[in-house]
């Protein structure tokens, strides 16, 4: 480099360049710095509230607190459903955090197969961040607290007592309680009750079946919040009690049914297939709704494995299906007291008598019964159960007026009992007829004899029948069903508060009177009397055909094929005299009802007498015993003596 | 002390004349914003010494100490040292890239037994002084327009190219800057500036379209918008925004920042620990800290000014636009008015490696204050 040649003017240029240059510089770095000023006051001047706001929500979460599921309990407070304590396990994703390390370590302490981890590693990935995924529950105790203490080295692993729903006779009140169950993507909704975030905690559970589905509202519960300081990690720094909000406890649901009487029906079905419906014939209150065979609902709430809902779905006594409400049967000779009563509020004189030669010829064909009844009238031919008896009363009444009566009896009706899932069935009329078969549409005589033996196109479920039968065993009023007393304390009304039947007691009168008969000479004979002192039921059993023999596929009674035979049906009342409960019970190709419901039926209804304290009031007949009074001494108890009085004798000794 | 004294040169020479030169209230405003630093460094650590706030205030007293050291070495000793300590930091750059210690994807470090150097830091002094070394012997004409231009265009690429190849991308921009200014400060015609400035308008597109490493154009986009992946990339951004916004106008109090003391503001020791005084202290702190590195910006600028030597002039104002811009850098990157890139605060953050710089730096502006009226002469006069 050749050695520059600096004047003295040339150093005053360069240096007066550098002074402006500089001067310059430092302008800008005093602008830079103005302009951080006025990003610094727009940011903590202008925006701190939505800056102040965004940090609260970063320090701050609102963990959600599950309510405690609302009970389900009978009528006497036996609670149905409630929940226990579950000690969860669970794992969320996060920075940092290796869940297939994390599995794999949290094995050592719970049993987990490298299957069930790599199902659990997936069901992970796929949840959003920070939420957690249930990786087991029912812990026991030793694995929970192991687990807990280990916690701090476990980032993202956490271990709580949760709550899950238990059913303590989770197979007899299945149908009507239902179930809870894990929360479907379906399930969630974009607005309303399920549009709560609280239906993504991994413990919350949604009601399924039956009441628990029908009140899911009532006994969900307002979840509460537990405010917590959190850190950058999701780690709890601190809770804040005073910013806690209280889970709002689901409301409890008190039913009418009786878990005795349920419980007993359960016993008595066994593995047969069908249903039992009881009602106190004063009030309407259900006492007892059993579909057989039943499931363990708390099977469900965990969430059945595809083998053991295959299982359950193939099986051809359709265990899944409430056969109570959703099921409808030919109410076979049960139908007999809606024609009889057709018959007499319509003038037909119960005096009446046919002759039953076993074979009725009429209409070009012949007819069965059962057996050659002789003749009889129109109580002879109810007590017997007389198919040609009936066949030519409903003939001299006629479809419309028959089936008029049965639907004043809640035949062919859906109740509001707060479940879902009737299916109402049918009671035809000429009306139906011309409805429903467009290219045939008039009745035809020969269709009244089947109708009047309760075949044919009637077609009815066993709530229905056992609302007629308390019908009939009430008299007067218009009873309906209830099957929920209250909710969280708000009873529901009362099934007496319909009105009354606008039929003439005494042809009411006459066909108890007629059922009485069944019970005592009838057809039901053998199961009048229930074993309590007088106390006796009347009833009227009912066969119904599955299939029709005229194929050649049908069988009578309990011949042949479990999926060909009888439907066996009783319905009945009892004590006779001042009747107290109603009942129908519907064994599914159970043969004659006399074989199979009968015998169910007299069960069931001597535990329900046996729980109502009037009835037990007159089976029980204690010795009476003498009405003395006590003594107010007695010679042989000496009281000891008070404190004040020893210390006078002490006193007294000493001064001795 | 009168400014006579320093005039004649046996009375300047003496120690205590010089001590008394130094400029005792510069001194004692950078050292309020080192103190400052460790006050936040104590909060952060949830009111404890360790790990930051004591070895950060210990670490400012050597390094004070090394200041004013280097602030009592003759200018002349400056100037002759200027291109070996350039030569030597270009040197160890190439060392870098051939055997430097790999950290976090970048190849930044030396590690010579228990020391570890960053060669980019010794460049970043080392820049400044060759190229005021070269402008005091280059005329002005020369400055402004000639084909000595090259020599300060080598001398200011080629490291930068070496610090951008690591990668650190910060370093490299900061250091373009600041030999781009030391150039200008010479002399340079305006129309080369202005061609320069409108090269560099074009090129930057291309450059981020095809010279950045993926994480970098990751760091521009975010910065474009944050709010995109406030989980992700624009985590920094956002969380950083929201301590300052939430700081308010006096700030949540001493200790109880939620967002860094909980750990959601990322860095919050190093890179964004203005954003921790921003929240526990607020508007009113935060100018308080910018006033002051405004007064240190100016005594720096004013001492550029009072030396009568070309060399010095520079060489102080290059000092001082290095720490303008880490000010400036850093404060944008915070307030989410630049892209996230790796330049801390000088002096309030912790981190030994840039405060040494800084202070290096500043005990070169002493230098060229205790001896402002040197005369410097290139070649012939020179001590070594």
């Amino acid at each position: 480099m050749a050695e520059p040649s600096i004047f003295f003017a040339e150093v005053n240029e360069r240096q007066g360049t550098f002074h402006r240059r500089a001067f310059l510089l430092g302008g800008f770095a005093g602008v830079g710095l103005l302009a951080l000023g006025g990003q610094l006051a727009h940011l903590q001047l202008i925006e701190t509230q939505r800056y102040t706001k965004l940090s609260a929500n970063n320090q701050f979460n609102f963990k959600l607190t599950p309510p405690p599921r609302g009970l389900i309990v009978d009528r006497n407070g036996v609670v149905l459903a409630s929940n226990r304590p579950n000690f969860r396990l669970m794992v969320a994703k996060d920075k940092g955090i290796d869940p297939a390390e994390t599995l794999k370590t949290l094995a050592e302490f719970v049993p987990m197969d490298d299957g069930r981890q790599a199902r659990l590693l997936r069901e992970i990935s796929n949840a959003p961040r920070k939420s957690p995924v249930q990786i087991m529950e029912d812990m026991s105790w030793e694995q929970f607290s192991a687990i807990n203490i280990r916690a701090p080295e476990l980032p993202g692993v956490t271990a709580d007592m949760g709550e899950v729903r238990v059913y303590p006779y989770g197979g007899s009140f299945a149908h009507v309680i239902g179930y809870v169950a894990k929360v479907n993507k379906s399930d969630l909704t974009d607005t309303g009750p399920n549009a709560d975030p609280i239906l993504l905690n991994p413990g919350f559970r949604i009601g399924r079946q039956g009441v628990e589905q029908a009140f899911d509202l009532d006994l969900r519960g307002k979840p509460g919040a537990q405010k917590v300081e959190v850190d950058a990690n999701g780690h709890e720094v601190a809770t804040d009690p005073a910013g806690d909000i209280k889970a709002v406890p689901g409301k409890e649901i008190v039913l009418t049914l009786d878990a005795d009487v349920q419980n007993r029906a359960m016993e008595v079905f066994g593995d047969e297939s069908g249903a039992a419906v009881m009602m106190d014939c004063r009030t309407g209150d259900i006492l007892c709704m059993y579909s057989g065979p039943s499931f363990d609902a708390n099977r469900f709430v965990r969430g059945l494995t595809a083998i053991e809902y295959k299982e359950l779905a193939q099986y051809d006594h359709k265990p899944l299906f409430n056969k109570a409400l959703t099921a409808t049967y030919p109410p076979g000779s049960t139908f007999k007291t809606m024609v009889a009563l057709a018959a007499l509020e319509n003038g037909y004189d119960p005096r009446t008598v046919h002759v039953c030669n076993k074979v009725w010829f009429w209409g070009g064909r012949p007819w069965h019964c059962d057996e050659a009844h002789g003749a009889q009238d129109l109580k002879g031919g109810i007590a017997t159960s007389c198919d040609i008896y009936f066949y030519q009363c409903a003939l001299a009444v006629g479809p419309d007026k028959i089936a008029a009566v049965a639907r004043k009896f809640g035949l062919g009706d859906v109740f509001d009992i707060g479940i879902p899932g009737q299916k109402p069935g049918l009671v035809p009329d000429s009306a139906y007829k011309r409805r429903a078969f467009p290219k045939d549409p008039t009745w035809h005589a020969g269709e009244t004899p089947s109708m009047g033996i309760g075949q044919g196109y009637t077609h009815l479920n066993p709530l229905q029948l056992c609302v007629q039968a308390a019908r009939l065993a009430n008299g007067r009023k218009m009873l309906h069903p209830r099957l929920v007393h209250s909710v969280g304390g708000v009873v529901q009304p009362s099934g007496a508060a319909f009105g009354d039947l606008p039929f003439a007691s005494e042809h009411i009168d006459f066909i108890r009177n007629a059922m009485v008969a069944v019970t005592t000479t009838g057809t039901g004979h053998a199961f009048g009397d229930l074993g309590l002192g007088g106390i006796r039921m009347a009833g009227k059993t009912g066969t119904a055909q599955a299939r029709g023999y005229a194929g050649g596929t049908g069988v009578h009674d309990r011949n042949g094929a479990w999926a060909l035979r009888d439907h066996s049906w009783f319905i009945a009342f009892a004590p006779t005299d001042q009747p107290r409960y109603a009942m129908s019970v519907l064994v599914e190709h159970g043969g004659f009802g006399a074989t199979s419901a009968a015998p169910r039926a007299r069960e069931i209804m001597r535990t329900a007498l046996l729980k109502d304290p009037e009835i037990r009031a007159k089976i029980e007949k204690p010795l009476p015993l003498p009405d003395v009074k006590p003594p107010d001494t007695d010679p042989d108890v000496v009281d000891p003596p008070t404190p004040a009085a020893a210390a006078v004798q002490a006193a007294q000794q000493t001064t001795e | 002390m009168t400014v006579s004294a320093l005039t004649r040169p046996g009375e300047r020479d003496r120690l205590i004349v010089k001590l008394g030169e130094i400029d005792w209230i510069f001194c004692v405003t950078i050292s309020l914003i080192a103190g400052a630093g460790a006050v936040m460094l104590f909060s952060i650590a949830g009111s404890s010494w360790t790990p930051w706030a004591a070895a950060h205030l210990a670490r400012y007293a050597l390094f004070f100490a090394i200041m004013i050291v280097l602030s009592l070495i003759d200018l002349r000793v400056w100037f002759a040292l200027a291109y070996p300590i350039y030569g030597i930091g270009f040197l160890l750059l190439l060392a870098v890239m051939v055997m430097g210690h790999h950290a976090l994807g970048a190849q930044r470090w030396l590690q010579a037994g228990p020391i570890t150097i960053q060669p980019s830091e010794i460049m970043k002094i080392g820049l400044v002084l060759a190229l005021a070394r070269f402008y005091h012997g280059l005329s002005s004409k020369s400055a402004q327009l000639s084909w000595w231009l090259l020599v300060p265009a080598v001398l200011i690429l080629a490291p930068v190219a070496l610090v951008a190849k690591q990668p650190d991308l910060g370093t490299a921009i900061l250091m373009l800057l600041t030999g781009a200014i030391v150039v200008i400060l010479a002399g340079l015609s305006w129309k080369i500036i202005s061609a320069g400035v409108l090269g560099a308008g074009l090129l930057v597109p291309v450059v981020v379209m095809f010279g950045l490493h993926g994480y970098q154009k990751q760091r521009l986009t975010t910065f474009l918008n944050p709010e995109a992946d406030p989980s992700g990339s624009g985590y920094h951004i956002l969380q950083s925004q929201i301590a300052l916004g939430s700081g308010g106008l006096l700030g949540k109090g001493y200790g109880l920042g939620s967002q860094s003391q909980l750990n959601f503001l990322p860095e919050k020791q190093t890179d964004f620990i203005f954003a921790t005084l921003a929240e526990e202290f607020g508007f009113v702190g935060c100018i308080s800290i910018l006033v002051l590195y405004a007064a240190v910006i100016f005594m720096a600028l004013r001492t550029a000014y009072l030396s009568h030597s070309h060399f010095g002039r520079l060489a102080a104002a290059g000092v001082t636009a290095t720490f303008a811009l880490y000010v400036l850098i850093n404060g944008s990157m915070v307030m989410g008015l630049a892209p996230v890139v790796g330049v801390p605060m000088p002096l309030l953050s912790y981190g030994g490696t840039v405060m040494l710089t800084v202070m290096v730096g500043f005990g070169l502006v002493m230098a060229v204050r205790v001896h402002r009226y040197s005369e410097v002469t290139s070649g012939k006069g020179s001590l070594l």
